[in-house]
């Protein structure tokens, strides 16, 4: 079920002024779901989607591996500690930091075609 | 005159804290577990020398000197010795025998009858009920082939239960199940997910196709940290066949007041430290119920909550 071509998380970073926490950035996105209740993402959230978050806590990486998200984008400069992104290297999860809101990094990601 | 038998009133017993079975055992086990039941008595009217043939007849160092079922005095060896050296063996035994003799009571513990052996050097003491009444005999090597005996006897129930869980594990094995257990704590919200990455990675390893993964993944969740949230704590066990994964969540209290309530997506009773870490949305429930194919849930204020849900299996398609 896919209705978007998915897009290269690659290809965002300098559009929502991101910054990568964990070495490994490539990931595919079909999609990009936003909340700060981790219950809500585990129901409402696809695979492979860009998860924007402010919460750093580590289980937004269980949560994330749960539902096999691919991409963590902590807004508001928000960063979790090192631990937490070498656990969710482990797992195969990509983190991100960017200063902007929530809502500007929402609107850029929509500007730059992610819209699923 | 007091001539009831004193009773040893002083417990020795260091307090050491390393524990060995030998140690529990000495614990647990009372005197009246360790004494020779067989009374070999002599009357007060007894001459020394009778005494004497039954000392060597039975091969014991001491005979207690009892009038129906009270313990009067003791004859010890001594006593028979100095008798034969001062040449009072054919008097009575009252003239001659210890009056205040220290018994044991048959409750004692066994730690408590070493310290009496210790602190009085007595081969044997006679042991009285809580009436009273002379039930036994009790002597250092009583005790050490009462030791001996029940340690035999754990070793054989180690090894019994060692066999049962390899039995249980080949059990498992041949039904192709894995069962995946955690304790949960209260606020330990940094042990969240334990469960859950250990579930993902079985159905991973097992090829199961990843919506089924995810709804098992999510159930162990939020299962998780409900316990952690709600409850005093908890355990969970996630048993996964070939056709299925069952996970069972049961918490040690304080329990649902409403379950409707908790049921419906949005209400929770989470804290402000819980709501901050982005957790008490009011879905845990419905997410669980919405991911199983079979849901349970009883809870009862004090006790606590049992949480049962099934989610079926099946083989990842070729691709996912």
């Amino acid at each position: 079920m896919k209705t978007q071509t998915d897009i290269k998380l690659q290809s965002l970073l300098t559009v929502i002024q991101a910054e990568p926490l964990t070495d490994e950035v490539d990931a595919s996105l079909s999609g990009c779901y936003i909340s700060d209740l981790l219950s809500d993402v585990l129901a409402h959230s696809q695979p492979g989607m860009l998860w924007l978050t402010i919460q750093t806590h580590r289980n937004v990486v269980s949560v994330a591996a749960t539902k096999d998200i691919a991409a963590v984008l902590f807004t508001c400069g928000r960063r979790p500690e090192t631990s937490i992104v070498v656990e969710a290297a482990e797992e195969g999860i990509v983190l991100l930091t960017t200063p902007l809101s929530t809502y500007e990094a929402a609107g850029k990601l929509w500007e730059a075609g992610l819209r699923e | 005159m007091n001539s009831a038998p004193a009773i040893a009133n002083h417990a020795g017993a260091s307090d050491s804290r390393k524990v060995s079975v030998a140690q529990i055992l000495v614990y647990e086990l009372r005197v009246r577990d360790a004494m020779s039941k067989e009374l070999i008595t002599a009357a007060p009217g007894d001459s020394l020398r009778s005494i004497q043939n039954l000392m060597k007849a039975r091969k014991i160092s001491g005979v207690p000197i009892t009038g129906g079922d009270k313990l009067l005095g003791l004859i010890s060896i001594e006593d028979i010795i100095n008798a034969l050296s001062n040449a009072y063996i054919d008097e009575a035994a009252e003239k001659h025998m210890a009056h205040n003799v220290i018994a044991l009571r048959d409750h004692f513990s066994l730690v408590r009858a070493v310290a009496e052996f210790d602190r009085h050097e007595f081969g044997r003491f006679p042991v009285l009920d809580s009436n009273d009444r002379l039930v036994g005999v009790i002597t250092r090597g009583d005790i050490t082939n009462c030791l001996m005996h029940h340690l035999e006897r754990r070793a054989e129930e180690a090894v019994a239960h060692e066999a049962a869980l390899v039995a249980e594990r080949s059990a498992d094995e041949k039904a192709k199940r894995v069962v995946v257990r955690v304790h949960v704590k209260s606020g330990d919200f940094d042990s969240a997910g334990r469960l859950s990455q250990r579930l993902r990675q079985v159905l991973r390893d097992r090829g199961i196709d990843p919506d089924a993964r995810r709804r098992a993944a999510i159930v162990a969740y939020e299962a998780e940290t409900n316990i952690i949230i709600h409850s005093i704590g908890g355990d969970i066990t996630a048993t996964v066949c070939p056709e299925q994964v069952t996970i069972d969540a049961v918490d040690r209290g304080p329990g649902i007041e409403n379950i409707d309530l908790a049921m419906q997506e949005g209400w929770s009773t989470a804290g402000p430290l819980a709501r901050s870490l982005g957790f008490g949305a009011g879905m845990g429930l419905p997410n669980i119920k919405k991911c199983s194919d079979r849901f349970e849930i009883h809870s009862e204020l004090g006790p606590g909550t049992q949480l049962h849900s099934e989610i079926l299996l099946r083989k990842a398609a070729s691709s996912s």
